[in-house]
């Protein structure tokens, strides 16, 4: 494990606010998100940084004077580091609508904290050349939202950022693909490091370490780690101390089907007449995140990255109260079941602390898996 | 300690509900034996008017769940839910359907005959996630029946734009020859209008009925608002129309003789959030120190009207307003809502229902709370609870705070 090739990144995450503010000082304005579905490239055209807000690293306690309690942990978390002025430096948030929570929180956020621009932006649940063009419609009316603040739409810097998102996309894919191969010497708590950071740093930075990191990679080739291999399946986890207990335990997260992870990469960029189109043309073809899409359609998707990656199991690690994964868990569970793949669901709480339980069950399941 | 109960009603019309449900349950169950399709849907959008006028028979699976909760067969969906693997966290309809159409239907058995099989599923790309889930486990289920699957961008009522409206007419256009092709049957496009004029009546009836809760005291409370029942089923019918002018001439004749819901109305309450079907005796439950629950958030749902010179666009229209208005999409608009309620219906405190199974309308109560509290000066009670999962309810908790925010008030008084 080369823990010390993912510090940079590391030092990205643990040092969030620090970074950001830093930028924000150099006169960079920047908009918050939630959900992967965001269009990125358009606000990042635009002239602004896109942030995407974190909140399971804090416990709450400002936040339930204003959410219920039965809102996932991440979310109040969000809005924990909001109400404690951690993201003053937003302009806004613009949020593409996925889960119910996110939206509430987009409001809550305007109520509560303030900003410039607060924008969920409804996403087409059809790709048909109707949803396509109301995407469109939508798109541009976000972006004279955006002009208002002082951004500035243009064509070829929408292109530029279409193909620098794509970059960053298919160099983490390339991780992704030495990962399956046994290939990449990072473990998986050091590997959601590098995911994490992109949620924070500029893209442009962002790449550019990608690709330090890969060279060294290459320097440093690799054999083959050990481990039960698992795919990970739920929504955002910022915690990598649920990854070291798994890979300490004598499991490999060598898949996943996480928000921080491939679903937010796959595919890298789409295709179109122009930026804007293919902007929609990946939001079609995305990695569905359940919210979006029914569970019977994700099967399939999820059989695949098994097949590709080589795990022999799932761990369903799912936010509480997170609606959209925990609807679907009970069949994705039956059918994996009907197909002689173990699965085993776990709730992130709020709590700090994961050792406890989790340590426990992680065991039993891989002991099952051996 | 006091065991669940039904609302206490006190209007005539209030307690012909019951005939008209069955009713209604009946011409479901017999569309089934006569051939005409059925159709399972959401509420709350214009696929109702388009079935009414193509002869199709509508069904709404969330309405289901307030019937099975009064007839109290919730528990063994809930049993049958959890057994199948469903989290106790997921949304008390999503979970007493599911159980329903996995458990009893499969048996053959439930209320006013059960629910018929669907021949159509209209699965909805909009409103809130658990209904997007509830018809995704519908769509499994029923593998034979046709689905549509309908796609409305969930936007804030004061955001719509031309581009929302256009992309919600069509859908309402590939919802009507889906149905022409799924069914055979054309929709005949003077019915349609004929639909949606009864449609914009029944809209017009209820915005009526409303606003004579204003009256001092007010004639009728949250604990008739079974009412609400034409407006989610009956829409677009002679039935809905019939009904509610007899509920608005039995109101407005209540209102003029000065009769309140009980003899000494001391205090007004409003309720937010949909209200606890498995026991909708709490609604009554404040009258006993002169409290009467005047208004609720949920009755803005069909507090809309319909443009009948354009039947299309004004179903689109009711299809992109209905959620929006009673969930988070924009919490500004409901917050506006709630304090001009509260204003008009001369509210004393307000009851938020932290609902454990509704995200959407319990997000943002905070913010209500607090623009209750410093622009109208109206203090409001949080409690805890769940719109169909009595396991998330305390009774006595809700008791010992219903009591001391009553003394409260009427400290106030």
């Amino acid at each position: 494990m080369k823990a010390e090739m993912a510090a940079p990144f590391a030092e990205i995450v643990q040092n969030e606010q620090e970074y950001l503010t830093r930028i924000a000082s150099q006169g960079k304005r920047m908009i918050g998100y939630f959900c992967t579905y965001t269009p990125l490239e358009l606000i990042h055209a635009m002239g602004f940084l896109p942030v995407r807000i974190t909140g399971s690293s804090r416990r709450a306690e400002k936040a339930y004077s204003l959410m219920p309690s039965f809102i996932c942990p991440y979310m109040r978390g969000v809005l924990e580091k909001g109400l404690c002025g951690d993201y003053g430096f937003l302009s806004g948030i613009v949020q593409g609508y996925t889960c119910d929570a996110a939206c509430g929180m987009v409001n809550i956020w305007e109520e509560n904290i303030g900003g410039s621009l607060f924008y969920s932006l409804p996403l087409p649940y059809n790709d048909s050349p109707g949803s396509r063009e109301f995407m469109r419609a939508r798109l541009r009316d976000l972006a004279g939202k955006l002009e208002s603040l002082g951004g500035r739409y243009s064509e070829e810097a929408l292109n530029a950022s279409v193909a620098l998102y794509e970059n960053i996309r298919t160099a983490l894919l390339d991780l992704y693909d030495m990962r399956y191969r046994g290939a990449l010497p990072l473990s998986a708590a050091a590997f959601l490091q590098v995911i994490l950071a992109g949620f924070i740093a500029s893209p442009e930075d962002y790449l550019r370490m990608i690709r330090e990191l890969m060279s060294s990679l290459d320097r440093e080739s690799d054999q083959q780690r050990g481990g039960v291999p698992l795919l990970v399946s739920g929504s955002i986890i910022e915690n990598p101390r649920f990854f070291e207990i798994i890979e300490d335990r004598g499991g490999r997260v060598i898949a996943d089907d996480l928000c921080t992870g491939y679903r937010g990469l796959q595919p890298p960029a789409g295709s179109g007449v122009d930026a804007m189109d293919a902007l929609i043309d990946r939001f079609m073809k995305r990695f569905p995140c359940p919210s979006r899409i029914r569970a019977v359609e994700r099967l399939p998707l999820l059989l695949d990255l098994l097949q590709a990656s080589g795990a022999r199991g799932v761990l369903f690690l799912l936010q509480k109260f997170c609606t959209p994964h925990l609807a679907d868990h009970p069949m994705l569970y039956r059918e994996m079941n009907a197909r002689g793949i173990p699965s085993l669901e776990v709730e992130i709480e709020e709590s700090l602390d994961v050792d406890g339980q989790f340590l426990t069950r992680i065991e039993s399941f891989l002991e099952i898996l051996r | 300690m006091e065991q669940p109960t039904k609302s206490k009603k006190r209007l005539a019309t209030a307690k012909e509900l019951s005939a008209i449900i069955i009713e209604y349950y009946r011409e479901c169950n017999q569309a089934r034996i006569e051939g005409r399709p059925v159709g399972w849907m959401p509420p709350m959008n214009g696929a109702i008017e388009i079935f009414y006028a193509m002869g199709l028979q509508p069904v709404f699976p969330e309405n289901w769940s307030p019937i099975c909760a009064a007839f109290g067969l919730t528990p063994e969906n809930f049993r049958v839910t959890e057994q199948m693997g469903y989290s106790q966290d997921l949304c008390g309809y999503l979970r007493n359907i599911n159980g329903y159409v996995h458990g009893l239907m499969k048996q053959g058995g439930g209320p006013l005959g059960g629910l018929p099989e669907p021949d159509i599923i209209i699965s909805p790309g909009a409103g809130c996630i658990p209904v997007m889930k509830i018809f995704h486990i519908l769509e499994e289920r029923f593998p034979d029946a046709k689905v549509f699957r309908a796609d409305l961008p969930q936007v804030a009522v004061e955001d719509i734009q031309e581009d929302h409206l256009r992309y919600a007419v069509d859908e309402i256009r590939r919802l009507i020859d889906f149905l022409a092709e799924t069914t055979g049957r054309r929709l005949d496009y003077d019915r349609l209008e004929e639909v949606v004029i009864l449609s914009d009546r029944a809209c017009e009836l209820w915005d009526e009925i409303m606003a004579f809760r204003k009256s001092i005291p007010t004639p009728f409370s949250a604990a008739e608002i079974g009412i609400m029942f034409v407006m989610v089923t009956r829409q677009g019918t002679r039935t809905a129309v019939d009904y509610l002018t007899r509920v608005r001439d039995e109101v407005r004749e209540r209102s003029r003789a000065g009769i309140g819901v009980i003899e000494n109305e001391r205090v007004r309450l409003f309720w937010d959030n949909i209200p606890p079907w498995f026991n909708m005796g709490l609604l009554n439950y404040f009258e006993g120190a002169g409290g009467v629950m005047v208004a609720e958030t949920y009755s803005a749902a069909w507090s809309l009207r319909l443009n009948v010179k354009n039947p299309i666009e004004a179903l689109a229209m009711k299809s992109l307003m209905s959620y929006p208005m009673v969930s988070c999409v924009s919490i500004k608009k409901r917050k506006e809502m709630v304090l001009r309620a509260c204003r008009d219906y001369h509210i004393d405190g307000a009851i938020l229902h932290s609902n454990k199974s509704c995200h959407p309308i319990t997000l943002g109560q905070m913010d209500i709370k607090r623009a209750l509290e410093n622009e109208l000066g109206i203090p409001s009670l949080v409690i805890d609870g769940d719109h169909m999962d009595e396991r998330n309810f305390s009774l006595a908790q809700f008791q010992t705070r219903a009591d001391a925010f009553m003394e409260m008030l009427l400290s106030k008084k």
